[in-house]
């Protein structure tokens, strides 16, 4: 009963939040996010799990309950975690902490709706990675696009309608193209199931696959859906080519929901990559290893040279997420423990960096009402803190070692490197490194010209240091990034333990 | 004694300690973080010379011992290990130790020397200041004694973090963090290279320890007996791919050719960071990977020709970019990648003790000639250019005298440290190109350069301390206090007496049994067999030859390398030892302005950057906007623009509707017509 206590903790929060004074929101809301956050902490130290909860592992803090019967097939309230989703509920439920502190300072307007927001959209991300039932996973799915396009249309920049519009319909769209083929997937899969539970879906695919429907054969029918999943997903992770969403939403949406947006949001997405397309589809990964890899590379070289034509701070580290997000793709493909589960970690690791990347961002922005490049430099002279802690973020993004996004891209390289499953991997894994040179590159270009050199300021105000509830939250991001990346076991085991039996379905164990 | 090794991690976590003080009390201390920063160096070097003695007083000789498991997993290794452990471990054996006494005692007086060279300038930000140097020493510190390649390759990259920091300090200009990325930038693409290196011999190997039974030289080793293939290639082919992979890292760090345009620019930093990290320390660590895993590359013929080569030249080439040089630092800048040029030079001919020997030497001269010119640069009120010194000589005689003993050492005059090792590279590097046209062309190489540091050492000595004092400030100097004139005294010691660690020529001559250092690292006094000098050299695939016997051969060439060296020296004080010395440089014509440009090697690496990548990232980005973001709003556009015309259909007028509704009525009949074969 966990997982239900956290979900309900979060929710009833939201609307106690939603109907609290403005005036007391912001605090009001991070009281309340403790518990989710506690909570969190405490299922981390007492998982008792083992195993992939898609292929008959031991389930922590398990809870079914059988819902709806729609024709032949159950639908259950079905909960429960593993070495792979425990991690990103605990990212999730910290990373919505801090994102509340650090909106203190730039949210004014409608506080009381903006927090409660907050709250249901973490109550909706944990029931993401909590959920084992199609129908129940998919209406936490759904569920997060409505507040995360709330947050940028109502509290977002100059062109937040048109951002929070392409956000919505384009990953709807993907949705539905998601949802169709999985449809059809239960369908083709005939008596084989009798419910939406996930880990049946998955044994019915592994041991029997689809069978022929509507005059197509089965096999047909599994790599279409295949690919439709993947590109279903693929928007949200994003790869290019679906990643012109993302860059507009970063500019647009406010600080917090740009944390949460590249924190947990894009996370999303690869771990419904993991979850269905990979652990489902083996065959069919296998068969489509050389093209996805492809994209990955495609995603980290290109995506790495967007980011060096920018001169918003907000749209370089959000083409960097494009850039970091097609080294999962890479490890996911490898179909190697250190690949898969460097990937899994990469998405931790990600959403910590990531995440304190546009807080650093945020504070900069809050203090100078400007992100361009050009408009400013020298910001280490007035704000030497929170300068600090973006230069230590930006190293961490360069995947510095002894900060978590090294061992996550060390783990993911090594393991596309030597893998079996992946033609031409040793020529695919340098490829895909280069990006540790671009981001190097792009990252410190931003910092020579904005924090370093002689202070100045092209708009018109007094810039001081940063308030102690700002740059809290970042000292707590760094200390974890540092510390997963000193003792990357904290959680790579627990993710190793959940990676095993999926690549025992013809990956290399 | 082997219990002094308990202590080993101490030796990198107290300058850790000392960065963790400076960063959150500095700006409340006393001196700012100077304090806990000499403390701790002074400890790790006390431990550092403890580690020396428990090493050649041990039983076993070495200390080999895994701390904890950074990450562990299964993975398919190539030749058919099913597992692998990342760990972090310690390995100090006679390489390590000597190397951990050499870097915490220059970091040791690097501390000492910034109480006055930064302290007393009243300097802003120096909490920053010692904490980069903790968190430089530390991370180097751990680097030398790192017991894989994995964790080697970690504390490279946070050794490249302290020098861009470093570099980067006086941040309110604009020249000083651009220096720092540029450092940053062309030590990371050598470190791309690397790691792929480090990728590639753990999926190979399935291992990345140094040393050991399960060490990935020793699996090298028996892939290249077996004769199997390695990722589609024979294994050593493969060994060889791998270690110029690896090398590419080392290229990066030891500044070596075509990446060296970062170090000169590294000038930027503080002097006292300069003799840190871009002399005796961090440029080192190349080098001392090289060694550190010398018995991989000692398996591949075409690896180490190429480091041979890649030295050689380096060492010609930056020596003749010194020679036009204005500013003192630049000068030594480029002395330094030319001296560590050198050192590629001895590794890459198998001349492992020759190589080691002269980092070290070099560790010293170089540190103490780096802190003379700070010591320089107090004297001239932060003036660096030497045409406005001079007669620095009698105003300053400890600085003067101690800088004249690194010179000469630098310059390789008898019996100066620096003129041992280098002699002793230079005939390494002759006996084996007697029977490999190649290593003869590096060696010719290596041999000009003599000529070149000759002289523009003795160019810098004389502009800067003799003649007659050029402008007010050089009349009338800064005094300098203890701090500045203590550690160049000890520095100013060794780099006279270093020498006699290796007295190689001198051995051979007489038959005394004095070349302790080969013997050192021999393992004669401690270590593992399988690090040893006399392991690596039978490994070493290179054949030697001789002019007519071994003692003719080495007379001839120590006495071209020293006859050379002086010739140089000689030319200088020729042209520069007089009152009032001018440039000279109308003889030198258009070589003049090649050698100014730095042979245009700046130009070339910063349009790469700036006029091929940048404008590339430009093109993407507007294809970006246009084509790919511009098909999603295509369809945005197509789907509104479609609704807005068949919206025009809801007129509201009954008529209208009741027309559609008859229209599709017909419609739907001729259809059903048509299906239903109503009309055949």
């Amino acid at each position: 009963m966990m997982i239900e206590a956290l979900l309900a903790v979060t929710l009833v929060g939201a609307l106690v939040t939603f109907v609290a004074p403005n005036r007391i929101a912001g605090k009001l809301a991070f009281a309340i996010s403790l518990l989710p956050a506690g909570l969190g902490l405490w299922l981390f130290s007492a998982f008792d799990g083992s195993g992939n909860a898609l292929l008959e592992g031991e389930l922590a803090f398990e809870s079914r309950v059988e819902w709806i019967q729609i024709g032949e097939y159950t639908v259950s309230w079905f909960v429960g975690l593993d070495g792979i989703s425990l991690p990103l509920v605990v990212l999730t439920t910290i990373l919505c902490t801090l994102a509340i502190v650090s909106s203190w300072t730039p949210i004014d307007d409608r506080e009381s709706q903006f927090y409660g927001l907050v709250l249901f959209i973490e109550a909706n991300l944990i029931g993401v990675f909590a959920a084992l039932d199609f129908f129940v996973w998919f209406i936490f799915w759904e569920a997060v696009l409505i507040p995360m396009y709330l947050l940028i249309g109502i509290w977002g920049g100059p062109r937040r309608k048109y951002a929070a519009i392409k956000f919505f319909v384009y990953t709807n769209v993907a949705s539905l193209l998601m949802f169709g083929a999985f449809i059809v997937l239960v369908f083709s899969l005939g008596d084989a199931v009798t419910s939406f539970a996930l880990p049946e879906i998955a044994t019915a695919m592994l041991e029997g696959g689809p069978e022929a429907f509507m005059g197509v054969a089965g096999s047909t029918i599994a790599a279409a859906v295949f690919v439709a999943m993947f590109v279903g997903f693929a928007v949200k992770v994003p790869v290019v080519p679906f990643h012109t969403w993302l860059p507009d939403a970063h500019v647009e949406a406010p600080t917090p929901a740009s944390v949460l947006l590249a924190g947990v949001l894009l996370k999303m997405g690869t771990y419904a990559l993991l979850r269905f397309n990979f652990t489902m589809f083996p065959e069919q990964a296998e068969a489509f290893a050389v093209p996805i890899a492809a994209i990955a590379v495609i995603s980290v070289i290109y995506g790495a040279m967007l980011a060096l034509a920018q001169t918003d701070l907000k749209r370089i580290v959000a083409y960097s997420s494009v850039s970091s997000m097609g080294y999962v793709i890479l490890g996911l493909i490898a179909y190697t423990q250190f690949g898969v589960g460097g990937a899994t970690f990469q998405m931790v690791s990600h959403g910590l960096i990531s995440g304190l990347m546009f807080m650093a961002v945020g504070v900069i922005y809050n203090a100078t009402h400007t992100r361009m490049v050009t408009d400013m430099s020298g910001m280490a002279d007035r704000m030497p803190v929170a300068v600090g802690i973006l230069v230590a973020g930006a190293f961490g993004y360069m995947g510095l070692p002894l900060m978590s996004g090294f061992f996550g891209e060390y783990a993911i390289f090594f393991g596309s490197f030597g893998s079996g499953r992946l033609p031409y991997s040793q020529v695919f894994t340098p490829l895909a490194m280069f990006g540790i040179v671009i981001v190097a590159g792009y990252l410190l270009f931003a910092l020579q010209r904005t924090v370093f050199g002689p202070y100045h300021l092209e708009t018109d105000y007094d810039v001081g240091r940063a308030p102690l509830h700002d740059v809290a939250p970042m000292f707590v991001l760094l200390a974890i990034i540092i510390a997963l990346g000193v003792a990357p076991e904290l959680i790579f085991e627990m993710i190793t333990d959940a990676v095993d039996p999926i690549l025992e379905n013809g990956g290399e164990l | 004694m082997e219990g002094l090794f308990d202590y080993a991690p101490a030796i990198a976590l107290f300058p850790l300690a000392a960065f963790v003080i400076a960063l959150a009390f500095g700006p409340k201390l006393p001196k700012k973080g100077a304090i806990p920063g000499i403390v701790a160096t002074g400890g790790s070097l006390l431990l550092s010379l403890a580690m020396l003695a428990a090493v050649a007083g041990g039983e076993e000789g070495y200390y080999h011992e895994t701390l904890f498991t950074w990450a562990a997993g299964d993975a398919a290794g190539e030749i058919g290990t099913d597992a692998i452990e990342f760990t972090f471990g310690i390995l100090i054996d006679p390489l390590a130790a000597l190397m951990l006494v050499i870097v915490s005692l220059v970091a040791f007086l690097v501390h000492v020397f910034s109480l006055e060279y930064m302290n007393a300038e009243g300097e802003t930000g120096l909490p920053r200041y010692y904490a980069g140097l903790g968190l430089f020493t530390f991370s180097m510190l751990a680097f030398v004694y790192a017991d894989n390649l994995l964790m080697a390759f970690m504390f490279f990259e946070l050794v490249g973090l302290c020098s861009f920091l470093l570099i980067g300090f006086w941040f309110r200009t604009r020249s000083a963090p651009s220096a720092a990325k540029k450092a940053f930038l062309v030590t990371r693409f050598g470190d791309y290279f690397f790691l792929i290196g480090v990728v590639a011999i753990a999926a190979t190997f399935g291992t990345v320890q140094f040393a050991g039974e399960d060490s990935f030289v020793a699996a090298a080793a028996a892939a290249i007996d077996d004769g199997g293939q390695l990722f589609g290639f024979d294994a050593e082919t493969w060994v060889t791919i791998t270690g110029l992979l690896v090398l590419g890292g080392v290229i990066g760090k030891s500044a070596q050719f075509p990446l060296h345009t970062w170090l000169p620019d590294a000038m930027e930093g503080p002097t006292t960071v300069s003799a840190l990290i871009h002399a005796a320390t961090m440029v080192a660590a190349g080098v001392y990977l090289v060694a550190r895993m010398f018995g991989y590359y000692a398996l591949s013929p075409t690896a180490l020709a190429i480091i041979a080569f890649v030295g050689g030249f380096t060492a010609l080439f930056a020596a003749t970019m010194g020679v036009v040089k204005d500013d003192i630092k630049q000068v030594l800048a480029y002395s330094t990648i030319s001296q560590y040029g050198y050192m590629m030079l001895g590794l890459g001919v198998g001349g492992y003790v020759a190589g080691v020997f002269h980092l070290m030497n070099h560790a010293f001269f170089k540190a103490l000639l780096f802190l003379g010119s700070g010591a320089v640069i107090v004297l001239m009120h932060h003036e660096q250019d030497m045409w406005k010194m001079g007669g620095l000589k009698d105003k300053a005689p400890v600085t003067y005298y101690t800088f004249l003993a690194g010179a000469l050492a630098l310059a390789g005059i008898v019996p100066f440290s620096g003129f041992w090792s280098k002699d002793e590279i230079l005939y390494d590097a002759l006996i084996v190109g007697l029977e490999q046209p190649l290593i003869m062309a590096a060696y010719a190489m290596g041999l000009i350069a003599v000529f070149f540091t000759g002289f523009y050492t003795f160019r810098m000595v004389f502009l800067t301390f003799h003649g007659e004092p050029r402008t007010e400030t050089a009349e009338d100097p800064h005094s300098v206090g203890w701090a500045i004139k203590a550690p160049l005294l000890v520095l100013g010691v060794l780099a006279t007496v270093a020498g006699l660690a290796n007295l190689a020529p001198v051995a051979k001559l007489t038959g005394a049994e004095i070349s302790f250092l080969e013997y050192w690292l021999d393992g004669e006094y401690g270590g593992l067999e399988a690090l040893t000098y006399h392991s690596y050299h039978e490994t070493v695939p290179f054949e030697e030859g001789a002019i007519g016997s071994e003692t003719t051969t080495m007379l001839l060439g120590a006495g071209l390398s020293l006859g050379l060296a002086l010739a140089g020296a000689f030319t200088a004080h020729a042209l520069y030892n007089v009152p009032s010395p001018t440039r000279h440089t109308e003889k030198l014509g258009g070589a003049y302005d090649v050698l100014r440009s730095n042979y245009y090697q700046d130009e070339y690496q910063v349009w790469l950057a700036e006029g091929l990548t940048l404008p590339v990232a430009r093109a993407a980005d507007r294809f970006d906007q246009t084509v790919i973001d511009g098909a999603v709003d295509g369809v945005s556009s197509v789907s509104l623009f479609g609704g807005d015309r068949v919206k025009r259909i809801q007129s509201g007028i009954v008529t209208n509707y009741a027309a559609l509704l008859v229209a599709g009525f017909i419609a739907l009949l001729i259809v059903l017509g048509f299906l239903g074969g109503w009309f055949l």
